[in-house]
């Protein structure tokens, strides 16, 4: 009985605090940097064309097929100006039938797509969702500038350089490499 | 003349529904486009039935008869805002304790929803499952709104603002919300379905045991007022109100209350997650909206009558008399949320131990102590320290009680280890 006011005087406390909701159209909450949005092609300002060469190896690995690619000679490389061979001439995705999984972007070997942060792409229209090549690069242009992007496979060089300088000090005997100890399967018995 | 007055007073709740089914197809009319055609007829035939009936009463009654008649249509209107009113009030007040903000979106501050889910709910299929019980099923709602609607004709909203001022109110206030089992039964056992059988056979249990202690601090409240009309009890709670000299009975006619309308924490014959809403499963659009309609009305009824019966109904400094009565009962509407925000539902088991074991027993000590002290014409300050000392010692007994370990409820979990320990 004692513990039931309790309880009362807890939800009591609980009243006057200010409510957690946000009203979502009117309010929007802040993003977090690992949100997987819908996914977007990246634009190498470097050399100032996509990373995409149309390989179409994320075409291929959609779990939804909610993609198509074409691929064309890259008349920037004729120039000398770039090293891609080939590059994309038309992209396609359709937002109304991605997942949002991912496996594109992780099958990439061109850093050439990426999830961004774009949640709010609704439409009213059957084909509404569909996205071309022009959309896709500057919804990507949009996510590198606001989350500081760098390629991948760069970020993944330059770990594996730091490791090497520190494995080759290890080997000269300023710190003892790490000792990695097999962990032991757990008994099964009675 | 009696008589009539029930005829008047049945007619009037007879023609109040029709109003509010003659509502919904007029919604149902206009999203079907037949629009023109249902209203004149709708008009015509509401017109003549009126005109009937009333000539009817005159004949028969005079015109308190016609009076009583109006006054319960007009009741039904004022319920039927004052349910809106409440279940926005109930979402609100709930989603604080949630630390929610509750309905926003339609008009500011949400305060159209109620009138948009009354729009949704009126124009929705009414449908009946093909293996009910049609008359039954069809009556059932009616059946239990009709005795909580007519309970209301004898509140008193002010000195004076009651439809029927009856010498034996509060005995007709028992005798009617008696009555509301048998529609909540009606509907479970016409549903053709377990869960709804289930649910009016624990509307049954549940009603019928806590109808005692509610008769008892009835008969106890008219014993300390010395008389059972209700405006009278009310100014007889002019010197202190009834909460101050009865804190015990109170506290049991609240508990008893809640149980009695089936709200948090008693609410299992309607428990969503056990009996899937109990004798309400099987009704959609129109019919539920009237079950949905009574069991507000019921929820404002308990806060009328806890404001009537211990808090000085519309007693008070300052304000005009209406006024402090709705504030009053708000109050008490917002303590029965709060409720409903913090408590689980109880077990059937529980419900029933607690309305037979605890509080039946303890309204009949409570009406011999008052008795006693009213045949010695002792003063109410005695009473009043009698009841909290009682009310102190039992909340002290039952917590040492719940706190004992040789006292703990039937069920207990056993750890592996416990187990090996004992062989």
């Amino acid at each position: 009985m004692l513990n039931s006011l309790k309880g009362l005087l807890l939800t009591l406390r609980i009243a006057p605090r200010k409510p957690v909701t946000a009203e979502y159209p009117k309010k929007h909450l802040p993003i977090q940097d690992s949100y997987m949005g819908f996914p977007v092609l990246t634009w190498d300002s470097r050399i100032g064309e996509p990373y995409c060469t149309g390989c179409m190896v994320c075409v291929r690995m959609c779990p939804t097929n909610c993609m198509s690619a074409l691929m064309k000679d890259n008349p920037l490389n004729k120039e000398g100006k770039s090293p891609r061979k080939k590059i994309i001439e038309a992209f396609e995705i359709n937002y109304g039938r991605c997942i949002l999984c991912g496996i594109c972007e992780e099958v990439c070997a061109f850093d050439a797509i990426t999830m961004s942060h774009q949640h709010e792409l609704g439409s009213m229209a059957r084909n509404g969702r569909r996205v071309d090549l022009p959309r896709l690069l500057e919804l990507g242009k949009l996510y590198q500038d606001e989350s500081g992007w760098r390629p991948p496979t760069e970020i993944e060089k330059e770990k594996q350089a730091a490791l090497k300088t520190v494995q080759a000090s290890a080997a000269a005997g300023a710190i003892p490499p790490p000792v990695v100890q097999p962990t032991s399967p757990p008994q099964a018995g009675p | 003349m009696d008589h009539w007055f029930a005829v008047a007073a049945s007619i009037g709740g007879v023609l109040a529904i029709s109003c509010f089914l003659a509502v919904g197809g007029m919604f149902v009319a206009m999203m079907f486009g037949w629009k023109f055609a249902v209203l004149t007829g709708l008009a015509q035939t509401g017109a003549a039935l009126v005109t009937a009936i009333v000539a009817l009463l005159l004949i028969f009654g005079g015109w308190r008869m016609v009076f009583i008649a109006a006054g319960t249509v007009g009741l039904f209107a004022f319920l039927s805002v004052a349910v809106l009113a409440i279940t926005l009030y109930e979402r609100k007040v709930l989603a604080r304790f949630h630390q929610r903000l509750g309905p926003m979106r339609v008009g500011p501050h949400g305060i159209l929803q109620p009138l948009a889910d009354a729009i949704k709910i009126v124009t929705k299929e009414d449908i009946m499952p093909a293996w009910t019980d049609h008359a039954v099923f069809w009556l059932a709602p009616i059946a239990f709104f009709i005795p909580t609607f007519l309970i209301w004709l004898v509140v008193p909203f002010a000195d004076g603002w009651v439809v029927a001022d009856m010498e034996l109110g509060l005995l007709y206030l028992v005798a009617f919300s008696v009555l509301a089992i048998a529609g909540l039964f009606m509907a479970g056992w016409s549903s053709a379905n377990k869960y709804s059988m289930i649910g009016g056979l624990r509307a049954i249990a549940q009603l019928i045991s806590y109808e005692i202690p509610i008769i008892v601090i009835v008969i106890t409240l008219g014993l300390t007022a010395g008389s059972l009309n209700i405006s009278a009890v009310v100014n007889a709670q002019n010197t202190a109100w009834y909460i101050l000299t009865q804190p015990l009975a109170f506290a049991i006619f609240f508990l008893a209350g809640l149980a009695e309308i089936g709200r948090t924490p008693f609410d299992i014959y309607h428990a969503e997650s056990e009996v899937m809403g109990g004798p309400f499963l099987e009704y959609s659009g129109a019919h539920w909206a009237i079950f949905y309609l009574a069991e507000y009305i019921n929820t404002f009824l308990l806060g009328v009558f806890v404001t009537l019966l211990f808090l000085g109904g519309w007693l008070g400094p300052v304000l005009p008399a209406i006024l402090w009565f709705f504030i009053k009962v708000f109050a008490v509407i917002a303590v029965m949320f709060w409720f409903r925000g913090t408590f689980p539902r109880f077990r059937i088991d529980q419900l029933m131990s607690l309305g037979w074991k605890f509080l039946i027993p303890l309204a009949f000590v409570n009406f011999i102590v008052t008795a006693v002290v009213a045949f010695y014409g002792l003063p109410a300050y005695v009473l009043a320290i009698i009841e909290l000392a009682a009310l102190v010692g039992i909340a002290v007994l039952v917590q040492s009680k719940l706190t004992s370990p040789s006292r703990r409820p039937t069920l207990r979990l056993i750890s592996a280890r416990e187990l090996r320990d004992a062989q």
